[in-house]
């Protein structure tokens, strides 16, 4: 909830990511409940007929087929000819989305740093398992995006992630709206999609979550709260000042407006969740203290985001 | 509850009540502290607020405790007051009953002990005071006034303006010492209504003052009650001092007379009273000049219920030795209660003292407990156990007859009484010795039928035409108050003075003339013209003078038809068909005893009661009758007399033991007073001294003598109603209380106390 007064900020893949938590990670491989298109060749089952062992269907024979997938032994039995169809394994898109407003920044321990070590570790998997990982960062910019990567593959790639990662700084106030329209834009295919926020959005959310799943993505979104946002340790006349907008509220503490305010957050996350049920999307929400591989093999895997 | 200022403390309320909650919204003085958003904290403070502008306010602790200080300094401000007592009045007149009566101790002091009903008086009376509406801090004007008036015999006002300043009033109370003397309220009662001057209503004309609340702090022993009236507006309140049951026992009269035959041969009567239904019997000590003589143990009757027909025998009894007893002892018999059946009529005794004494004396009669020898026991008043008496020394009566002619009856009578000297005088002798001053060796000077020519007129300087032989009032009249012998312009060739001189200095017995003028002054007397035969209808049988005589039957053939001015300084004391025919006159130094009609035109010379009165009139115009009554003074009263001429340096010593001194007026009056107690005054001064006065070196003293003795006064038990002339007021049944108690400053400890926990409710608040 406060700022993060002197946030420790990772400066290489080793803060981002333990020797143990690499191993712990290793085995895991990322899944979606749907079957993407692929782009390359991949170690992940495709939705197109293709070039693997897996036997998928067969289909009578049109002119123009290739001969070399006709069932000979079908021909011999029926006389009829009929084509076998094999499945086809293409990589999965995996797009890691990370607020880096302001507000991220906040809480101890900080809700940035968490988001960081949860995309560092998620997209290790994916570049492990030879899945393109492409990260942006949601942030003040250009169509409120600071930098994006790019369609990483192989596990050569995780230092470039990292750096990546290490180099965003958070800060300042942006369009969500605009961020997610732009991810949406800029997006070629299908695939998984996490987004890290804590989803406090002025505007709101709703526009662009929606333009977010409107692309047939697997959106999972990620809501990260810190444990001070969870219970304020705050007392006294305050005036609060919004670290992204300057915005002040005058509240006097009281054990009534606290219950007021925890009820109003509890309102808050039951209404983004059941914002993403009805499309589809997979809510988490976590405490920024939530150690990292307890969120990664233990809730997500709960969730069907690795497994 | 009452409140002083509900006005100021509505409008403070008003304002400070508003500010406050506006001050609230104002004066948090926030920290700042920046947060990831105010997303949520908008919606939870919009929900909280949005019912109503003042869910801000909604279970503020601090500011309902600051509410609460508020409320309380408001009310403060209201200044409410638990009353103790109603006041009704703003204006409280505080009459204070200082007389004897008051020094009864029978009043409980609060610690198990007894006070005397002043000093409970006096407490009740603070009491009162600070029971008064303050005007409080803000509105001064609505504060409640007060004077004080202490009374004995005569009113005193201690506080003469209505003042609303309670220490100067309360000081004025403590300042208030008991008097010994009698209780009279209804001067008091005109001090107070003098403070209320009237002032005129529409429809109902000119009515008193505005109305005041009159407190009356008495034990209801107030005997002229029924004179003193209230105005119609006033509120009177009784309280009553002392119980109604307390009992005493004391003097209530005392004279001495010398025997006729033997003047050396002194009786002294005590008159005692007792006013407790049981019999008592006291021991009466007898002292002169402060050493005991005698004693003598008198038993008193019970106090016994009037009306009620109980032992009516032995009650008349009673009753009638009460009346001789105090009739013997010169004392005023008790008035028989005109109130209730229930009041008690004290009982009444006395006994007689007999010694053998020429000088003069002051002598003192003393109670004490039989067997004791300590003053009665169960005795609520000590003053009235003590009485004395100065008792003149025995001696003759020197007596000059002055007549122009020779009357047998007179010198007869006189040669046959006990006279150390009778000179017979001629109208020129004694305005012979009038000039020289020498007529004071006489003690009464018989004028048969003759006048000084001043005497005879009045002091208009007019002679009455009737009057026969008067001479044409051709001189100026003279000037009151100054000697005779200064009169104004008179023809050359006649003797001056004594022509116009009324008559000097003395005692007269003035037969067969009329003074119009004595001592410069009216004698009160108007003589109107001749009157034909008549005879005695009436006497004062109770008069000193008139005691033995008995006039019965006697006829007058011709007299001079007077009349007695109201309020003038004679006293008729007997009465023909035609009007007084008998006149006691006291005016200035002169005293004077008028028969106005010549005896040889009547037949009372050959009357016995002729011999008597002539006896009675020789001694009681002598002093020898009243028994020193002129040098009693009662308590209350003022003590006036003359010193001989030159006396000077006049120095009174009082019976504390204290001197103070007196001035001594160019005639050779003093006078001292009121007396403040009973007991022995010695007044003392350079110059020579007069025939009953004792002689010291340089100069002479003069004893005077203060006793209570007054029946009303001794009977103690305190009534519980005050009949006044126009209101029959019933005493408080309590006392006031402790009356009016300031609440405010309690209001501000508790606005104090509320205070201190919101700072501490504040302090845990924002550290927690």
């Amino acid at each position: 909830m406060l700022p993060t007064i002197t946030p420790t900020r990772p400066k290489r893949m080793d803060d981002l990511l333990t020797s143990e938590l690499i191993a712990k990670l290793d085995p895991l491989d990322l899944s979606s409940k749907r079957v993407f298109f692929g782009k390359l060749k991949g170690e992940r089952r495709s939705k197109k007929r293709g070039q693997s062992v897996e036997f998928a269907d067969h289909r009578t024979y049109s002119t123009g087929d290739d001969i070399r997938h006709i069932d000979w032994n079908i021909l011999a039995r029926l006389d009829q000819i009929f084509l076998k169809l094999f499945l086809e394994e293409e990589d999965l898109s995996l797009q890691l989305v990370i607020d880096c407003s302001a507000s991220s920044d906040c809480g101890d321990p900080s809700k940035f740093l968490f988001m960081q070590k949860a995309i560092m570790a998620l997209g290790y998997v994916g570049l492990v398992n030879l899945n393109r990982v492409s990260a942006t960062a949601m942030g003040p910019g250009p169509s409120s995006v600071i930098s994006s990567l790019r369609d990483l593959r192989g596990k050569r790639r995780s230092h470039d992630l990292a750096n990546w990662i290490c180099s965003l700084n958070p800060g300042g106030t942006y369009s969500f709206r605009e961020a997610a329209e732009r991810i949406a834009l800029s997006r070629r295919g299908k695939g998984l999609m996490l987004v890290f926020s804590d989803f406090f959005f002025k505007e709101g959310y709703e526009q662009g979550l929606r333009r977010l799943v409107g692309q047939g993505y697997d959106v999972f979104v990620i809501q990260v709260l810190s444990p001070q946002e969870l219970e304020p340790p705050i007392t006294g006349d305050l005036r609060l000042k919004d670290v992204e907008d300057g915005d002040l509220a005058e509240v006097t503490i009281s054990a009534p407006l606290l219950k007021r305010y925890k009820a109003m957050l509890g309102a808050y996350c039951d209404q983004l969740r059941t914002f993403c049920a009805r499309r589809d999307l997979t809510l988490l929400t976590v405490r920024s203290d939530t150690p990292i591989d307890v969120m990664v093999l233990d809730y997500l895997r709960k969730r069907g985001i690795v497994k | 509850m009452t409140w002083l200022t509900p006005l100021i403390g509505g409008i403070a309320a008003a304002i400070a009540a508003p500010t406050l909650i506006i001050l609230y919204f104002l004066k948090l003085r926030r920290r700042d502290m920046e947060i990831s958003t105010t997303l949520l904290w908008r919606k939870a403070i919009q929900d909280l607020q949005a019912n109503a502008p003042f869910q801000k306010l909604r279970r503020n602790i601090l500011l309902l405790l600051q509410l609460i200080v508020l409320a309380g300094v408001c009310v403060a401000l209201a200044q409410p007051e638990l009353a103790g007592s109603t006041l009704n009045g703003d204006r409280q007149v505080i009459l204070i009953d200082r007389s004897g009566s008051m020094t009864s101790v029978d009043e409980s002091d609060g610690k198990g002990g007894k006070t005397s009903r002043l000093e409970a008086a006096k407490k009740q009376a603070i009491t009162l005071i600070e029971s008064m509406r303050d005007g409080g801090l803000l509105a001064s004007d609505k504060a409640d006034s007060a004077m004080i008036i202490a009374f004995d015999s005569q009113g005193e006002t201690l506080q003469s303006t209505f003042t609303s300043d309670k220490e100067l009033l309360k000081r004025r109370v403590q300042e208030i010492t008991p008097r010994d003397g009698p209780t009279l309220l209804d001067e008091a009662m005109r001090l107070a209504k003098a403070q209320s001057p009237q002032r005129i209503v529409e429809g109902r004309g000119l009515i008193a003052g505005e109305p005041m609340a009159i407190h009356i702090f008495s034990d209801g022993r107030i005997p002229d009650a029924a004179k003193a009236t209230p105005g119609q507006d006033d509120h009177v309140e009784f309280h009553k001092l002392g119980q109604g049951d307390a009992t005493n026992v004391g003097i209530v009269g005392i004279r001495s007379e010398r025997s006729f035959e033997d003047p050396t041969r002194l009786s002294v009567f005590v008159s005692l009273q007792n006013n407790q239904p049981l019999e008592r019997t006291v021991d009466v000590e007898f002292l002169i000049d402060g050493a005991g003589k005698g004693i003598k143990t008198a038993n008193l009757p019970a106090a016994s219920k009037t009306g009620l027909g109980l032992n009516k025998a032995q009650e008349a009894q009673a009753a009638a030795r009460a009346r001789e007893a105090a009739e013997a002892a010169g004392g005023k018999a008790p008035d028989a209660p005109a109130t209730d059946g229930t009041s008690l009529q004290p009982g009444l005794s006395g006994v007689v003292f007999q010694i053998d004494r020429s000088d003069g004396a002051v002598v003192q009669a003393r109670l004490r407990d039989p067997g004791s020898g300590d003053p009665p026991s169960g005795d609520v008043m000590s003053i009235d156990d003590s009485a004395w008496l100065v008792v003149p020394p025995a001696r003759k009566l020197a007596v000059a007859l002055v007549q122009p002619g020779g009357n047998l009856f007179v010198s007869s009578v006189l040669s046959g009484l006990p006279l150390s000297k009778l000179v017979e005088l001629t109208p020129a002798q004694f305005q012979q010795r009038a000039q020289a001053g020498t007529l004071a060796e006489f003690d009464v000077v018989i004028l048969d039928r003759w006048l000084p020519d001043g005497a005879k007129k009045s002091p208009g300087g007019e002679v009455p035409a009737n009057t026969p032989g008067a001479p044409p009032a051709t001189t100026t009249p003279v000037v009151p108050g100054s000697t005779p012998t200064v009169a104004g312009p008179t023809p050359a060739n006649a003797p001056a003075a004594p022509k116009e001189a009324d008559l000097p200095p003395g005692r007269y017995l003035i037969l067969g003339e009329v003074p119009l003028r004595i001592s410069g002054q009216s004698s009160g007397i108007k003589l109107v013209g001749e009157a034909g035969a008549s005879s005695i209808v009436d006497w004062r049988r109770d008069h000193p003078l008139l005691r033995s005589v008995n006039l019965d039957g006697l006829n007058v053939a011709k007299s001079r038809k007077i009349e007695v001015l109201p309020g003038s300084a004679a006293t008729a004391l007997a009465w023909t068909d035609t009007g007084p025919i008998l006149v006691d006159s006291v005016a200035g130094d002169v005293h004077a005893v008028v028969v106005p009609f010549d005896l040889a035109e009547s037949d009372w010379p050959f009357n016995v009661s002729f011999v008597v009165f002539m006896a009675q009139a020789t001694a009681y115009l002598g002093d020898e009758i009243d028994g020193g009554a002129l040098r009693q003074v009662q308590p209350g009263s003022v003590l006036t007399d003359r010193l001989p001429a030159g006396a000077s340096d006049a120095s009174l010593k009082l019976p504390g033991g204290e001197s103070q001194t007196v001035g001594v007026g160019t005639d050779g009056r003093v006078v001292f007073g009121p007396l403040k107690e009973v007991g022995v005054y010695e007044l003392s001064w350079k110059g020579t001294a007069g025939a009953t006065d004792v002689k010291i070196s340089g100069g002479a003293k003069r004893f005077f003598v203060s006793s209570l003795l007054d029946s009303q006064e001794s009977d103690v038990g305190a009534l519980d109603r005050v009949e006044l002339s126009n209101k029959d007021v019933l005493a408080q049944s309590r006392a006031p209380q402790a009356a009016r108690k300031q609440i405010w400053p309690w209001l501000l400890l508790a606005g104090m106390l509320v205070l201190m926990v919101e700072w501490f409710v504040y302090n845990k608040k924002v550290h927690v």
